[in-house]
């Protein structure tokens, strides 16, 4: 009986557990393909493709797609280098020293990164001067700056990532490599490093992606070459359009993607390992006949399923035309916001008449009245849903319309013009 | 040549011990000490226009530090209230958002690590992926569910549950679920790896003995979890309390986070030394606090980050 | 078949900080010769190895290979290849790709590698393994393709570090014989490392026994059985049975002790050990359980001795009779089994008898441990 009972409440908690960790990010893909210009699940207006279009013309987010490439690219080189010696060090260095050194080298995954692109920005400033370089410098480069800052913190993840791997290594492999003849450079190349390659990848992978998602130390140091994460804040805080939902979803497809397909690899090579232990001379001498690539593979089935919705979704969208439904959409928006206004005027006079009246008894009360049911109104006359462009002309206007009792955009003559 | 290093070259080989010494002292002291000092240095100093650095003017000072106490010079209050009342929510805050991402992962962490079976993968891969996602997408997500037009909204004003959209923003709540959901598996993986390693006949024996479930876990699990928790907790309280891009994006307008005071001064105000003392500020503060933590609960530093 | 090189240790120390692993050992290892080092784990011959080989510089002292000092000379150009005593495959390559790694390193094409390494795995008896990773073989064949790869570098000495000690007894009895035999094929300088007293004699031209660091004695196998130094190799190489006492006569080449519980007995002091031993010294005389037979009852003197069976045990080739002997230990006696018929002496107090050649004096020292 309350063995059951545990079960339930766990799954219970579970299924809680992760709706508030994937919800979110399922609610912002669906907001993706919604025509309504703020992006909401609800009303659902029209299934369309214009935000994605719409995101592959924006040139300060493919600019920032670039410039988050090329830092991504040197953060992982320098931060795979450094936490790898970072480790190589930590395995080697002398037992006195150990404590301190570990402190120090983990200390940066524990400040907070504002205050790695301060030191960063303060610090390469600083040398800059020294040596008597320009503004220009290559030491006061937006992408060397972000690349040295990132690299600071991600390189102690790779530390982490690369000493599991290598507090398994067994020196005597480098020992034998240097025995048999090999230089500390060749035994480094043939032996170590590909026995830490997993690792690597693994630490590369974690680089990348901290480095592309990095906002608070990048905010500091990018310079003239804001980042994708850059562009999205500036975006996200000015003025939330479903584009970005757009880019949301591409970016959890292919995370899902990429953990699918890695998924399937690892049970791929599972399987493999599996048939050669029981493999005979002949068999590895000769062609060993593997498990075709889907036999047990769970991930492997999913991956594909994966691609072929891929590739029908983007078929839709290049035949789908929700131009009409769009229309559909407006004009009704259009007839209910001609009504509400007539509502509105009629509501206005009343008030008006109510506070002259009001002024007349008390004299001189500021503010008017809250209305009382303003429930409906927030949703429709929130200007954004009515101009579908607006959001260039009218960067404040995302903002909740908390400051201005909803009705703040009603009133507000461009919302209605744009229609 | 020390014996350390002489034996250090003769194990590495000349070329490859230079390259990963050479890598070590570049990010230990190029990027991880001289910057830190750096921008202590820094914030002792006034702010001056680049021609005037090093000039007769240049010279050590508390001004930066006594302006989050008192305020700017001649001003009208005593103290300078409004700085002193966002650093201290922010500590507030961030220690509240830590101890509610552990009430809320410690069961879940404790689930993955003592459960077998190929689900828990998938749980894995279905705890990573959110981690993957941009944090600006993150907190984008949350806004767009926090709304007052939101999912959240829709729903409750459906059910008839409020008459009226509730804002989310302006009351903060977004912001704390933002926090939390953003270092979720900063709070799990440490527990999680601590709790696999945990003999599950411990457990078993515990339950043999007639210990109650609460029992077993505070007795048994807990203590043995102790150092997953407190790395966990740490990165959770380091990481909410230096957030940047979830109060900017999540925070009303007027609940400003410590963090966008530092970013105010440094990119509107323009004074970096200002900022770089409110940066020290937040970095000794924090440090202080997760070591006095660290001291009342008897957890070493050398179990952060395993 | 050529002499081979050889290696010598001339007043060689090593220490780690303030421990002493290996304390002034002086070795002349003759090119071709199968040498063993023998000593129980912690007495330092893993050090010498790793110091032969080059991951060790010597703290004091020389390794000369082929007269030639090593100093400062790294592993990778020393004419050595060592075998380690986990193997240390390199687990990532295949079979053939580990034999022929120092090939590797030496620029030879993959065609080259290949067919040497299927003369190799010829030689050691594993043809057609070559595309296997070195997870899927047993433990036997590991330890030949570890043989394997460290011969294709064609050292000068071959470094063995307890190889045999992770394999099972049958494998490990007859891969003593196969090592032996690739020895004398290859005709290079083995050196071994075992704490194995029955591979070292079986296998090496000659054997150092050490221990705590020292080198106790170096000889042939044979000797260091028949005449040991010291009571460390007396007791660690074999097995043994000891008396203590102290010397009361000394007559030439041999004395007389006295004991405590077996009364006077007589020896041979060790050929090392002759004109150093004094009377009053305290010594220790050892006699081998084969050496020992049962004397007619009732006779007495300085070879005899008499003691009550605790029990008997019946080996196949000989029996064994255990009695109560010196100092609460065990004295074990040997009789082959010729097919005589054989009487139980439980609980009865017999004499045994040996001849004074067959026992051996030498001053007391430390045993080795059981």
């Amino acid at each position: 009986m309350s063995g059951s009972f545990l079960r339930v409440s766990i799954w219970a908690y579970l299924v809680i557990f992760f709706l508030y960790l994937l919800g979110p990010l399922v609610i912002m893909s669906v907001t993706a393909f919604n025509s309504s210009a703020f992006p909401r699940m609800s009303p659902w207006e029209c299934l369309t493709f214009q935000w994605f279009d719409e995101l592959f013309r924006d040139q300060r987010i493919l600019n920032g797609i670039k410039n988050s490439l090329i830092i991504g690219a040197g953060t992982v080189v320098l931060s795979v280098a450094m936490g790898l010696a970072g480790a190589l060090m930590l395995t080697q260095i002398w037992p006195k020293l150990r404590a301190t050194y570990y402190t120090v080298i983990i200390a940066p995954i524990l400040i907070p990164g504002v205050v790695l692109g301060i030191s960063t920005l303060v610090f390469w400033d600083r040398i800059n001067r020294m040596l008597g370089l320009g503004a220009d410098s290559v030491l006061s480069n937006g992408v060397f700056l972000t690349v040295i800052g990132q690299s600071t913190f991600i390189a102690s993840y790779c530390m982490l990532v690369l000493v599991a791997r290598l507090q398994r290594y067994d020196v005597a492999l480098t020992e034998a490599a240097l025995d048999l003849g090999a230089t500390h450079a060749q035994a480094f190349r043939k032996i170590l490093l590909p026995f830490m390659r997993p690792a690597i990848a693994s630490a590369a992978v974690l680089a990348f992606l901290a480095s592309f998602e990095n906002y608070n130390t990048t905010t500091f140091t990018f310079g003239e070459y804001p980042t994708l994460t850059i562009e999205l804040a500036q975006k996200v805080r000015y003025g939330i359009t479903p584009s970005i939902s757009a880019l949301a979803f591409i970016i959890v497809a292919l995370t899902v993607f990429f953990a699918l397909l890695n998924e399937a690899k690892l049970k791929r090579q599972e399987l493999v390992a599996a048939v050669r232990k029981n493999a005979t001379v002949e068999e590895l001498a000769g062609k060993i006949k593997l498990p075709s690539f889907f036999a047990g593979n769970a991930a492997a089935v999913l991956v594909v399923i994966f691609a072929v919705a891929t590739i029908t979704v983007v078929g839709t969208a290049t035949a789908y035309d929700p131009a009409q439904c769009v229309a559909n959409v407006r004009e009704q928006k259009r007839l209910e916001a001609e009504q509400r206004i007539q509502e509105l005027r009629q509501q206005r006079e009343e008030q008006r008449k109510q506070r002259e009246a009001e002024e007349a008894e008390q004299g001189g009360a500021q503010s008017a009245p809250r209305p009382s049911n303003n429930s409906g109104f927030g949703n429709v006359f929130a200007p954004n849903t009515l101009g579908g462009d607006s959001e260039e002309t009218q960067p404040q206007s995302e903002t909740p319309p908390s400051s201005n009792d909803g009705f703040g955009g009603a009133f507000d003559p461009n919302s209605l013009q744009n229609d | 040549m020390p014996k350390f290093l002489k034996e250090f070259f003769n194990r590495n080989g000349t070329g490859m011990g230079l390259a990963i010494l050479g890598l070590v002292l570049f990010w230990t002291i190029g990027l991880i000490i001289l910057p830190q000092l750096s921008m202590l240095d820094f914030s002792f100093r006034p702010n001056l226009p680049p021609p005037e650095i090093g000039g007769p003017k240049d010279v050590y000072t508390l001004e930066n530090y006594k302006y989050l106490i008192y305020g700017p010079e001649g001003g009208s209050q005593d103290y300078n209230a409004v700085d002193l009342r966002v650093f201290f929510r922010t500590l507030i805050a961030a220690v509240c958002v830590t101890i509610f991402n552990l009430i809320i992962c410690y069961p879940i962490a404790y689930y993955l690590g003592q459960s077998k079976g190929s689900h828990i993968r998938i749980f894995a891969i279905m705890l990573i992926i959110p981690y993957w996602i941009n944090e600006i997408l993150r907190a984008f997500a949350l806004r767009i569910i926090f709304g007052e037009t939101g999912v959240l909204n829709t729903l409750f004003v459906g059910l008839g549950i409020f008459d009226t959209p509730f804002d989310f923003i302006r009351n903060d709540i977004a912001l704390y679920a933002g926090l939390g959901y953003a270092y979720i598996l900063l709070m799990i993986f440490p527990i999680y790896n601590v709790i696999e390693s945990l003999d599950h006949n411990q457990i078993e024996a515990a339950r043999d003995l007639g210990a109650p479930w609460w029992r077993i876990h505070w007795r048994v699990v807990i203590p043995y979890a102790k150092p997953g928790i407190s790395s966990g907790c740490t990165m959770v309280f380091m990481l909410s309390a230096g957030a940047l891009a979830a109060p900017q994006i999540l925070g009303g307008p007027s609940s400003l986070w410590f963090t966008q005071l530092i970013y105010q001064q440094f990119n509107d105000n323009n004074d970096w030394p200002q900022g770089a003392a409110y940066a020290i500020v937040l970095l000794v503060t924090c440090i202080l606090f997760v070591l006095a933590v660290m001291r009342l609960f008897k957890v070493n530093m050398g179990d952060i980050g395993k | 078949m050529s002499a081979g090189v050889g290696v010598d240790l001339e007043n060689l120390w090593i220490r780690f900080g303030d421990f002493v692993a290996v304390r002034d050992a002086n070795v002349n290892i003759n090119g071709g010769d199968f040498f063993s080092f023998l000593g129980p784990s912690g007495c330092g011959k893993t050090t010498i190895l790793r110091a032969v080989s080059g991951f060790l510089d010597p703290s004091e002292g020389r390794v000369l290979i082929g007269g030639k000092d090593m100093l400062g000379i790294g592993p990778n150009k020393r004419p050595t290849a060592l075998i380690f005593q986990n193997l240390a495959l390199f687990p990532l390559m295949k079979v053939w790709e580990n034999i022929t790694f120092s090939m590797e390193i030496k620029g030879a094409s993959a065609a080259q590698r290949r067919k040497r390494a299927d003369e190799l795995l010829d030689m050691i008896a594993l043809p057609g393994q070559g595309d296997k990773l070195p997870s899927e073989l047993s433990g036997g064949q590991r330890q030949r393709v570890a043989i394997a790869r460290a011969l294709c570098a064609e050292p000068d000495v071959l470094l063995l570090d307890e190889p045999l000690s992770a394999l099972d007894l049958k494998l490990r009895q007859h891969m003593r014989t196969e090592l032996r035999e690739i020895q004398q094929r290859v005709g290079i300088t083995f050196i071994y490392i075992t704490h194995d007293q029955g591979e070292a004699l079986t296998m090496s031209d000659n054997i150092a026994v050490m221990r705590d660091g020292v080198i106790d004695q170096i000889a042939t196998g044979k000797t260091i059985y028949n005449d040991p130094n010291t009571a460390f190799a007396a007791s660690f190489v074999g097995e043994n049975n000891v008396f203590r006492g102290k010397i009361k006569q000394v007559m030439g080449t041999e004395a007389m002790i006295a004991t405590n519980r077996s009364g006077d007995l007589v020896a041979r002091i060790s050929t090392a050990n002759q004109g150093k031993m004094k009377e009053g010294d305290d010594a220790m005389l050892f006699i081998r359980p084969e050496a020992l037979a049962i004397a007619p009852d009732g006779a007495t003197g300085d070879h005899y001795v008499t003691a009550r069976v605790k029990h008997e045990e019946f080996e196949g080739n000989v029996f064994n009779i255990f009695t109560q002997g010196d100092g609460g230990k065990e004295i074990k006696v040997s009789i082959p089994n010729h097919g005589q018929s054989f009487q139980d002496h439980t609980g009865q107090s017999i004499t045994l008898e040996y001849e004074t050649q067959n026992a051996v004096l030498v001053p007391a020292g430390e045993l080795a441990a059981e």
